[in-house]
């Protein structure tokens, strides 16, 4: 877009003395030269990926292969009934923590970018901090939330004698996941809020939406393309976000952990690379399949915008 | 059939206290076209929202619809249709989508609602683009969108607020001849927001020229243009050229000429203008070229512009200022010659003096 704009108001290259001068990617002189040069600078990332991807993913599926029962070990995950309850139980706490990542983002980001108050920011900082955590300190905050000697507990002990804890199981995961993923999708979410033409809103009152409509008609399609790509960044970092499963308890069953423990512990590496390759394939399956099943709205939602 | 629209003491002061509005009434009669004419920030676009429901006025203002108060009612209730300078279309709908929303909003049930939209689509020369997304639109067919849009509904008023400000020069005059038959063949009151006096000219049955948040003056196109009631006026619908001047005993004295028969009316005062100093305004026809045995002034040319079927001239040397003046367009005349220019007393406005006033 901003490129366009450039070369309407008749400057053919960004005014940034450090920037890149355009035609290195093509597109303002399109001459002999530059696709060579481009394939030349994409050479670093692809050697990145090479190496950090496809050659462990091929040294991982031939160990699956070596394994005792070769390729069948693809097929434990569906027949094993820890393995499979592990999948599940991690999909669905990722599938959760997504939808309720994005539900309370959705209505935080649109509130904060569509009000003006006296500590905004402050709220819109401290909304965001948790990005700077890793997984282990996420992990550690729920313990002191919700662990045996946390604030949950002591207020519970004092008013009904009865300790409330649940760091240490699949709530506490939940709710570290929960915190870990705010950020991201309140980012997104009022990156996307900030684009959203008031004007949209007025013309669908103006025709006699009630409220709930608005939302639904005009509001949520406009919202749709960062909810979707927060989402999925969402999903795909709770399908794997080992570090706070760790730190909270060794015997939750999400499935970065159970890779972990047939790893180390029983040395049964052909299953855990067996079940590292489900788990990719399985994020995989489902970012895609919100793709076509959102995908279509989201990009015709952004048609006029970006 | 068509709404009457009265606003009683309406003002609006913002939040932080910046007064948008001084108090004004207004009534637009059922039927008519209203123009809001004024620069950017003098309050146009905010009486149009009061009238939509997007502003309440301050305490003690009313806002009626053929009697009925819709002061406190929001938007969604008062049936207006809307057209803004974005054109606000939904980008997730297609074109008939888009003209169709309102009517699914009111529960239309579907098979009259197609046959409503395929109307409105037909009326507007846009039923080709029925299935088109908005993205692929140009302006001009997404302000007919817009417009087969806002008045699918049967709204009470259409409300548009600069609908043609995003589109160039020439689609902007079709445009607004189409706007003004749809307005005319709907016979639907209308209240439309523009900066620019021709677009105000063409359209309006009245125009209601408005600064720095208050009316500065409500007349036919004709009024405004031929009467302005004080110097903003004259010089925001194009009497830009200034002179000075004395009345005296009902005559006026420019310099050492002296001319009768000038309609000299202080509008402020509701008298006849006979004494003192005072501002002269006119147009480009204020002054004409011609010998030298009858002219008033001469001056010198400035610059020169060809406007094809005219010759424009900047001239200093007339008054404190540089003036405009026009001329055959076959005239040869260059920068840096003498100009010998009469004076048509008849198309000057005379307003009271500035310093003279209180």
């Amino acid at each position: 877009m901003s490129s366009v704009e450039h070369i309407k108001e008749g400057r053919s290259r960004p005014s940034f003395p450090w920037a890149f001068p355009s035609s290195l990617f093509g597109r303002a002189t399109p001459g002999a030269g530059s696709p060579a040069i481009l394939a030349l600078l994409m050479l670093p990332g692809l050697i990145i990926v090479a190496a950090f991807f496809i050659l462990p993913m091929a040294l991982v599926a031939m160990r699956v292969a070596d394994g005792p029962d070769g390729l069948a070990t693809y097929f434990v995950i569906l027949t094993n009934d820890r393995y499979l309850a592990s999948l599940i139980q991690t999909l669905v706490m990722s599938g959760g923590v997504t939808v309720t990542a994005l539900v309370l983002c959705g209505i935080c980001g649109l509130f904060l970018v569509r009000n003006r108050f006296a500590g905004r920011n402050v709220i819109t900082a401290l909304l965001t901090l948790p990005l700077s955590f890793p997984g282990t300190v996420v992990g550690f905050m729920v313990i002191m939330l919700a662990g045996r000697q946390g604030v949950i507990g002591s207020i519970s002990d004092a008013l009904w004698g009865e300790k409330i804890v649940f760091a240490y199981e699949i709530t506490g995961l939940f709710v570290g996941y929960l915190y870990f993923s705010i950020p991201r999708v309140i980012l997104a979410v009022m990156a996307s809020a900030e684009k959203l033409d008031p004007q949209l809103e007025e013309a669908a009152r103006s025709l006699g939406a009630p409220t709930w409509r608005v939302v639904k008609d005009v509001i949520l399609p406009g919202l749709m393309p960062g909810l979707v790509s927060s989402g999925a960044i969402c999903f795909a970092t709770a399908m794997g976000a080992f570090g706070t499963a760790f730190t909270l308890a060794t015997d939750i069953d999400v499935l970065p952990m159970v890779i972990y423990t047939e790893f180390t512990r029983n040395a049964n590496i052909a299953v855990a690379a067996a079940l590292s390759i489900a788990l990719g394939a399985m994020t995989w399956a489902v970012l895609a399949a919100v793709r076509v099943f959102v995908g279509n709205g989201a990009t015709s939602g952004t048609g006029g915008g970006a | 059939m068509s709404t009457q629209i009265r606003l009683r003491n309406c003002a609006k002061t913002f939040a932080d206290g910046t007064r948008a509005l001084a108090p004004f009434d207004l009534t637009i009669e059922g039927g008519e076209t209203i123009v809001l004419l004024g620069p950017s920030g003098c309050g146009k676009t905010t009486i149009l929202r009061m009238i939509a429901g997007l502003e309440f006025p301050d305490a003690g203002g009313v806002i009626s619809f053929d009697g009925d108060d819709v002061t406190r009612q929001s938007i969604e209730k008062r049936r207006v249709g809307m057209v803004f300078q974005s054109y606000a279309l939904f980008p997730n709908m297609t074109v008939a989508e888009n003209v169709a929303y309102g009517l699914k909003v009111h529960g239309v049930p579907s098979a009259e609602r197609d046959a409503r939209v395929d109307a409105m689509l037909e009326m507007m020369h846009i039923d080709m683009l029925a299935d088109r997304r908005i993205d692929q639109l140009s302006g001009g067919q997404r302000q007919r969108v817009a417009l087969a849009r806002a008045i699918a509904v049967q709204p009470r008023v259409l409300l548009l607020d600069e609908p043609l400000t995003a589109l160039d020069a020439k689609l902007r005059v079709r445009l607004r001849t189409e706007i003004n038959a749809l307005l005319r063949k709907l016979g639907i009151t209308a209240v439309y927001v523009t900066h620019d006096q021709e677009e105000a000219m063409a359209l309006g049955d009245r125009i209601v020229v408005m600064q720095k948040g208050e009316i500065a003056q409500i007349g036919t196109p004709r009024e405004i243009y031929r009467k302005p009631q004080n110097p903003f006026v004259a010089d925001f619908v194009g009497a830009a050229n200034r002179m000075t001047g004395q009345m005296r005993d009902g005559r006026l004295h420019i310099g050492a000429h002296v001319f009768d028969a000038v309609d000299a009316f202080d509008p402020r005062h509701g008298a006849i203008l006979d004494q003192g100093a005072v501002e002269l305004y006119f147009r480009a026809d204020g002054l004409s070229p011609c010998d030298l045995d009858e002219a008033h002034f001469t001056g010198r040319v400035e610059a020169v512009s060809y406007l094809g079927e005219r010759l424009r001239l900047t001239v200093s040397g007339i008054g404190s200022q540089a003036v405009t003046i026009d001329t055959h367009a076959d005239d040869v005349i260059e920068a840096g010659a003498d100009v010998h220019c009469r004076v048509n007393a008849d198309r000057l406005t005379v307003f009271p003096a500035v310093t003279a006033q209180s």
